[in-house]
């Protein structure tokens, strides 16, 4: 059953899925072949090349379920709260309860991926407005209006303020088409100023224990909307349980992503990595089947290093990954470039790191939504990929622009300078589209040449 | 003699430069245009260059593929990017050089160089055909004048037009409208190369300062873009000899190279 690793295509996960049926592969009630997916509509997927474990086929199979899961979520009566854009907290407090169900809106931003545009829903974020000047999360708008991805939650979050522009004006439309939603102010993070009091946050950053204040008196107010929609208190034995499971999942994730972009060869690829990390969002509307696939995902990754084996030459570049990407793809192509992410930054890091343990659990939820990168300078963003990047020895950084995201147009300047600044490292900008396929040649030029860069680069070192 | 290829498949036109590796000489260079059987055309190329130095594929000691097409020359030992090569074929040419602006038929480029040659840092246009040899053929199509004698409409004396917007359709438009008010093709095309300078300046970002500007790739040829380019820097700008062969010589350097690693 545990094969070579290596990297297949969708074709070749076929035979290897009746291989493994065969020698008795053992599926939940979400597992299946990946074929099914693309019958369902998700034709991206035969362009994907994919980790060949049962590990992974289960992440696969667990990420692509997720629409199926909500509905059935809907028909058992469970509470359904859409948490948009804070990517990580507002789930805790849903999590806190039981028949409470947290998904993320926004993750509909891969559905014009997934399904190649078929689905429509940027043509009709297009006609209510919302077009391509948006960032490619503009698809959730569509999702709602088409009602054809996820039921209609009971509660819908957001945070504004100090998040993405792009994010508040596209959520504000959807109000305005009749999805009331709840927001919450997430405010600027800032030094301390001589007179103020600090608190040290997640990731390394500090803020004015006042700012904190004003975070956890809005958690407060979100917390008493979900206490009121399910009738159930939001006691602080329930939120501590809550933290500690979303702990527990943070720590299994450090250690797999510590594994995969560290270790020599790399045991897993950046595909499956990226959705590992995404999970620690609101985990794919299942917490403990979450906590139970990333444990699977772990113990495959642990095995390969303990017998020396991965999936990509261990000559490969390391490059280390900023900001997500709207086209999966685009993490095979690096790594058919020659490259391997040895670390990632995809805006939502706050969501991996420990969440204190504090005796008011809802000051330690807004610590660590106040260490959100996206709030912050991007000096103090650049600074935190920074020191990543040194611990993690990455040799080159790849800055994915989000196409049309306000944030990304000046930000990924300044985070590239900063980088080719203070570590005198390469740094390729590129911008992903929902769809890479036009911009595939030149997307490889560039990452092809970044890793001969790198070639270069160890060469000239040797040579010393 | 040991001959090795470099094959610079690029996306108007296919070069070959074949270099003699043991007299560090230029053997021969040719070109073809670009079609949809990118292998074929490259190996007809070179098949015919090699008979005319009287020998065959099989002779040849080595070969690397580069330009946007490279991945379809697989007859090649390998393929490299035109990144690269373009910065091995200009530090060979012109060892001064730090700073490369390459613009070729389908994007651009500005290479940044350190003293041994090595590429320490680059840039290359986004999204669309804004500032490459494309955005310059479609105003020659619109100017009634074939690319290759684009250099015949000498840059206007009296300054150049006012070209506002660099999306190819819209500039189009753009260029139609100017010709019907009666401003001369010159100054549209000085206007044009003003704007694709500015585009390969923005390239630089804030990251990095040009030095010893040498510019390599095809556009590299027409009259009036070098004047435009050296404007735009703020400094005298260098065209190499032969600039559209540049990327297929710094190929078969490179093919040279893997092979005395080999030897």
């Amino acid at each position: 059953m545990n094969a070579r690793p290596a990297q297949l295509s969708l074709d070749q996960w076929e035979r290897r899925y009746r291989e493994l049926r065969a020698d008795g592969l053992c599926e939940t009630s979400y597992g299946g072949p990946l074929e099914r997916h693309v019958r369902d509509g998700d034709t991206r997927l035969r362009t994907l090349r994919y980790d060949n474990s049962p590990a992974a086929l289960r992440l696969w199979n667990f990420l692509l379920t997720e629409e199926r899961r909500l509905h059935r979520a809907r028909e058992s009566g469970q509470t359904i709260v859409g948490a948009m854009k804070d990517l990580g907290t507002v789930p805790l407090l849903c999590y806190a309860l039981p028949e409470t169900v947290a998904f993320y809106p926004d993750g509909a931003w891969w559905i014009p991926c997934v399904m190649e545009l078929q689905a429509g829903l940027l043509d009709i974020a297009d006609r209510l407005g919302v077009n391509e000047a948006f960032c490619p999360v503009r698809a959730m708008l569509g999702a709602f209006v088409s009602e054809a991805h996820f039921p209609r939650p009971d509660l819908l979050v957001c945070s504004v303020g100090a998040v993405c522009d792009d994010f508040s004006a596209i959520a504000q439309r959807l109000e305005g088409l009749g999805h009331p939603i709840l927001w919450w102010e997430m405010p600027h993070r800032r030094e301390a100023d001589p007179d103020e009091s600090a608190v040290e946050l997640p990731g390394g950053y500090c803020a004015p224990v006042m700012l904190v204040e004003v975070v956890r008196k809005e958690l407060k107010r979100v917390g008493g909307a979900i206490e009121e929609l399910t009738g159930q208190e939001l006691t602080p034995q329930r939120l501590m349980a809550s933290i500690r499971a979303a702990n527990e999942f943070r720590a299994t994730l450090r250690e797999l992503r510590m594994l995969a972009y560290s270790v020599d060869p790399c045991p897993m690829g950046a595909l499956e990595l990226l959705i590992a990390e995404m999970l620690a969002l609101h985990y794919c509307s299942d917490r403990a089947e979450a906590q139970a696939v990333l444990c699977e995902l772990l113990d495959e990754v642990r095995r390969r290093v303990r017998l020396g084996l991965g999936v990509l030459s261990s000559q490969a570049a390391r490059i280390y990954w900023v900001n997500p990407v709207a086209d999966l793809r685009a993490m095979n192509v690096l790594e058919t470039c020659g490259g391997r992410v040895c670390g990632t930054d995809y805006m939502f890091s706050h969501s991996l790191e420990p969440i204190p343990t504090l005796p008011d659990p809802l000051e330690a939820l807004a610590r660590v939504a106040l260490a959100d990168p996206m709030v912050g300078s991007s000096e103090a963003r650049a600074k935190q990929i920074s020191r990543d990047i040194v611990a993690l020895g990455s040799e080159a950084v790849v800055i994915s622009r989000i196409p049309g995201a306000s944030h990304c147009a000046i930000e990924s300047d300044l985070l590239g300078h900063w980088i080719q600044t203070h570590l005198n490292l390469p740094v390729v900008q590129i911008e992903v589209p929902p769809l890479i396929d036009s911009a595939l040649p030149s997307l490889q030029t560039r990452l092809e040449a970044l890793v001969e860069l790198v070639m270069q680069n160890r060469n000239a070192k040797e040579d010393q | 003699m040991t001959i090795y290829a470099g094959i610079d498949a690029g996306s108007r036109a296919t070069k070959i430069v074949l270099w003699d590796a043991e007299n560090r000489t230029i053997l021969a260079v040719d070109a073809a245009d670009q079609g949809i059987r990118q292998e074929e055309i490259a190996m007809g190329l070179l098949d015919s260059m090699l008979a005319g130095l009287g020998t065959v594929r099989d002779g040849i000691a080595g070969c690397v593929a580069t330009g946007y097409a490279r991945k379809m020359i697989r007859f090649a030992d390998r393929s490299v990017t035109e990144i690269t090569c373009h910065a091995r074929g200009v530090y060979h040419l012109h060892p001064e050089a730090r700073t490369i602006i390459e613009i070729g038929g389908q994007d651009s480029k500005v290479i940044h160089l350190d003293e041994f040659g090595r590429v320490c840092d680059f840039a290359m246009n986004d999204r669309c055909a804004a500032g490459t040899g494309r955005f310059l053929e479609m105003v020659a199509v619109r100017l009634e004048t074939p690319l290759d004698q684009l250099a015949t409409l000498k840059p206007h004396a009296n300054g150049a037009a006012k070209i506002s917007s660099m999306c190819v359709v819209f500039a189009e438009t753009e260029v139609i409208g100017l010709l019907a008010e009666g401003t001369t093709p010159s100054e549209i095309l000085s206007g044009i190369q003003s704007a694709v300078a500015s585009r390969i300046v923005a390239l630089l970002g804030s990251r990095s300062e040009a030095q010893s500007v040498c510019f390599t790739g095809g556009v590299a040829r027409i009259a009036g873009m070098p004047d435009a380019l050296s404007q735009a820097f703020g400094m005298p700008v260098t065209v190499c000899d032969s600039p559209e062969m540049t990327g297929a010589l710094g190929a078969a350097l490179l093919a040279a190279e893997s092979g005395n690693e080999r030897r």
